[in-house]
């Protein structure tokens, strides 16, 4: 969304994606658009997150967050999506992993279905449409 | 269509396309047609459900569609290809998503289901006993018209 | 509208020489006429009664006119009526219809028409003195029609005296005597002595289909079964009005075709009803043992029908569950119903009881709301309304294309409950089998058989 002059150049700070130890974040993106996932990617990379997997439905994002425990900081996960929706992956997460970091992507007006995440222990949302400040604030609030 | 959706409808599409694609657009006259038409080549459509039953569509021509899908992801793109195909689905969901959030605002619940595209030529869309509401929009890539067509359950 | 209009001053005809066989070039050349085609028979019109030639292909169908009036045809602008003179004169009509037809339109005295004729010839310059008197035994045409003959080049013209043929002192006879449109042809048609059945004119049946067709232009009414009883008596004190006031018959804006149709809206159009008329619609709804009652309110503009629809049904039916759809196709009105406001002073009392005062006025309380869904909807696009009890589309059939009316009425049959009631315009009429009429002095109401 945004174009590359945009971005700060990261070499005057130190890069929000970098833990204090020096190592970055790593970043597990769920999301059945393209498109958003790589807008959420292209914020992330550019400030230094690693991002080590995107998933395009629930169950896939579960599986890969297993696969990779406990090597995950941070999944970004969408509401609404085909096979297996956000909400029911958060709670399999959780119950594999209950101090995961789950943001919840949501685009639907669905409040009720943020507030059930909420409740199931997601740390956060972004409502759509993204843009880099609220997804930067939303994320570094739930890592942090 | 219940008078009080077709705002809801209108403002998302404006808010929306404003700030996620072109801070210049226009919007045509409102006006309603009946079922069954011809699409423009790109259809990204999105069902409603819960109080109604219907669904939003988002007509454009390849061109315009491209045009936005560039804008959106910041380079030019120059096919209609599953990147560009994403992007539009995702601003028809925007658009509908926001609108939704205002109509639950308003007190009427609806659901809606994930968004589909269609390209092709010589498309035509047709559902039996709904008529549409057209919100025609012109933006500088072209031209897109917002084909809603709700009715109560 | 295909046309391809010629200024005659532009005319690309070759203009006929007088030499032919005549020595006198001392004549004085005086009389200009265009030369056409009716029947194979050559025949012209002073040049000066001329406007312009065009060829047309697409004209208005007037309904209910007189045969020869083809139609009427926007003439940039303007809607003139096209008189067809080979049916005027009863001659044969070339069969293929698909080709423009040659129009010549002429100006008379106080009026522009087209007429049709098979083909246009060429201007035709010669000396007045040359016109000869028709001969009684000339033709197909009634004498008092024809001007005079003229020789020229090898051809005989029969010069038609068009301000005769259009004149409106004839108009009444014609009127009298409307030509039966026969379908003969050929030889038959010549022989066919036209006197009898050539009217003068019509004027007065064109005013009325000028009429007509201006009130489709300037108001979107559709004059047809449905409401003609209503504008033909309006057309006969219209014509009296405006003559005596020295004004033109014909509707020249959409003040004049507003004004022609005030009358015609059903009582409390636009406003809440009285309790008299609100009454005479409630006598007209049944007991009924269902525990709902369903109305559709087709035309309902801002709402105020709407609103006195559902404040009368909440009277007569208060226990019942009561469900009025109303719609409109005027988006700005219909955008207004849901949360209409008003002041106090312009509703009856008998809504008092319903009403409120908000912050932006008056306004029926929810109670009465409620019963009500606004929608915008145009009804010739369809709906899937389930069948209902009531339907009230007063003033709707009228404001439809011709074509759309009886579909749209048997629309209101097929979504009505048996037994159910349709209220149409005060001056609407539905003479369809299966209506049984119910109405009452203000209301014309019909139940579905």
């Amino acid at each position: 969304m945004k174009n590359k002059q945009d971005f700060p150049n990261i070499n005057e700070r130190k890069p929000e994606g970098q833990k204090p130890d020096g190592s970055n974040y790593r970043v597990l993106i769920v999301d059945d658009s393209m498109f958003v996932t790589k807008q959420i990617s292209q914020i992330l990379t550019s400030e230094g997150f690693d991002v080590v997997g995107t998933a395009s439905d629930g169950q896939e994002g579960y599986e890969m967050y297993k696969e990779q425990y406990p090597n995950v900081d941070l999944v970004t996960m969408d509401i609404t999506m085909p096979r297996m929706d956000g909400v029911t992956a958060l709670e399999k997460i959780i119950e594999f992993d209950k101090d995961a970091k789950i943001i919840m992507i949501s685009a639907l007006g669905k409040q009720d279905l943020v507030k059930k995440s909420l409740l199931i222990g997601a740390k956060n949302y972004i409502v759509k449409p993204l843009d880099r400040a609220k997804v930067l604030e939303r994320i570094l609030m739930s890592i942090k | 269509m219940r008078v009080e959706y077709i705002n809801p409808f209108v403002e998302a599409a404006f808010n929306i396309l404003k700030e996620v694609v072109d801070s210049d657009i226009k919007r045509g006259e409102l006006y309603l047609k009946s079922t069954s038409q011809p699409v423009l080549g790109v259809a990204a459509i999105v069902g409603l459900a819960g109080d109604v039953e219907g669904r939003v569509l988002f007509d454009m021509n390849a061109d315009t569609a491209l045009g936005i899908a560039s804008k959106m992801n910041g380079e030019d793109l120059t096919e209609f290809d599953d990147l560009a195909k994403a992007t539009i689905t995702e601003l028809a969901n925007m658009i509908t998503a926001q609108a939704v959030t205002k109509l639950h605002e308003l007190g009427f619940t609806f659901d809606l289901t994930p968004p589909a595209i269609f390209t092709g030529e010589n498309m035509e869309v047709s559902d039996s006993g709904v008529e549409a509401l057209i919100v025609p929009i012109e933006l500088s890539y072209g031209k897109m018209e917002i084909n809603v067509a709700v009715r109560e359950r | 509208m295909s046309s391809e209009i010629l200024d005659i001053q532009d005319l690309n005809l070759p203009v006929g020489s007088n030499a032919s066989g005549y020595k006198e070039n001392t004549e004085v050349i005086d009389y200009k006429m265009v030369t056409f085609s009716l029947g194979g028979k050559d025949y012209g019109i002073d040049i000066m009664k001329v406007k312009e030639i065009s060829k047309a292909a697409k004209f208005t169908f007037v309904p209910n006119s007189i045969p020869f009036v083809k139609g009427v045809y926007n003439l940039r602008g303007d809607i003139i009526s096209v008189i067809d003179l080979r049916v005027m004169f009863n001659l044969p009509i070339p069969e293929s219809n698909s080709a423009p037809e040659n129009m010549i339109i002429l100006r008379l005295e106080d009026n522009v028409l087209g007429v049709i004729v098979d083909t246009i010839d060429k201007v035709v310059a010669i000396s007045s003195l040359r016109i000869q008197p028709p001969h009684p035994l000339f033709g197909d045409i009634n004498i008092k029609f024809i001007k005079g003959i003229v020789e020229n080049d090898d051809k005989l013209y029969i010069i038609i005296d068009v301000e005769s043929v259009f004149d409106q002192k004839s108009a009444d006879a014609a009127m009298k005597k409307r030509p039966v449109h026969s379908s003969v042809k050929g030889a038959e048609a010549q022989i066919e002595a036209p006197a009898a059945r050539v009217p003068g004119t019509a004027a007065g049946d064109i005013d009325y289909s000028f009429i007509v067709e201006t009130l489709a232009t300037f108001s979107k009414f559709s004059v047809s079964q449905f409401n003609e009883g209503w504008i033909k008596s309006r057309y006969s004190t219209w014509v009296q009005q405006r003559k005596s006031s020295g004004q033109s018959v014909q509707l020249k804006s959409g003040i004049d075709s507003d004004e022609f149709l005030s009358g015609f809206s059903s009582p409390y159009s636009g406003l809440f009803w009285d309790k008299d008329y609100a009454d005479m619609i409630t006598e007209l709804l049944p007991e009924t043992d269902n525990a709902n009652y369903s109305a559709w309110d087709v035309g309902c503009g801002k709402g105020e029908e709407a609103y006195s629809l559902a404040s009368a049904l909440k009277k007569r039916y208060g226990s019942k569950r009561i469900k009025i759809n109303a719609n409109d196709r005027d988006l700005l009105s219909i955008s207004t119903a849901p949360n209409l406001v008003f002041s106090k002073n312009t509703v009856p009392e008998i809504y008092d009881e319903y009403i409120t005062e908000g912050k932006n006025g008056w306004h029926f309380v929810s109670l009465i709301k409620d019963l009500i869904l606004f929608e915008y909807h145009d009804v010739t696009n369809g709906n899937q309304l389930p069948p209902v009890d009531l339907i009230i589309a007063r003033d709707v059939i009228s404001f439809q294309p011709r074509d759309d009316q009886q579909k749209l009425c048997d629309m209101f049959y097929e979504k009505l409950k048996p037994g159910g009631i349709l209220i149409a315009g005060a001056n609407e009429l539905v003479f369809t089998e299966g209506w049984v009429p119910v109405g009452n002095g203000l209301v014309s109401a019909y139940r579905k058989n």
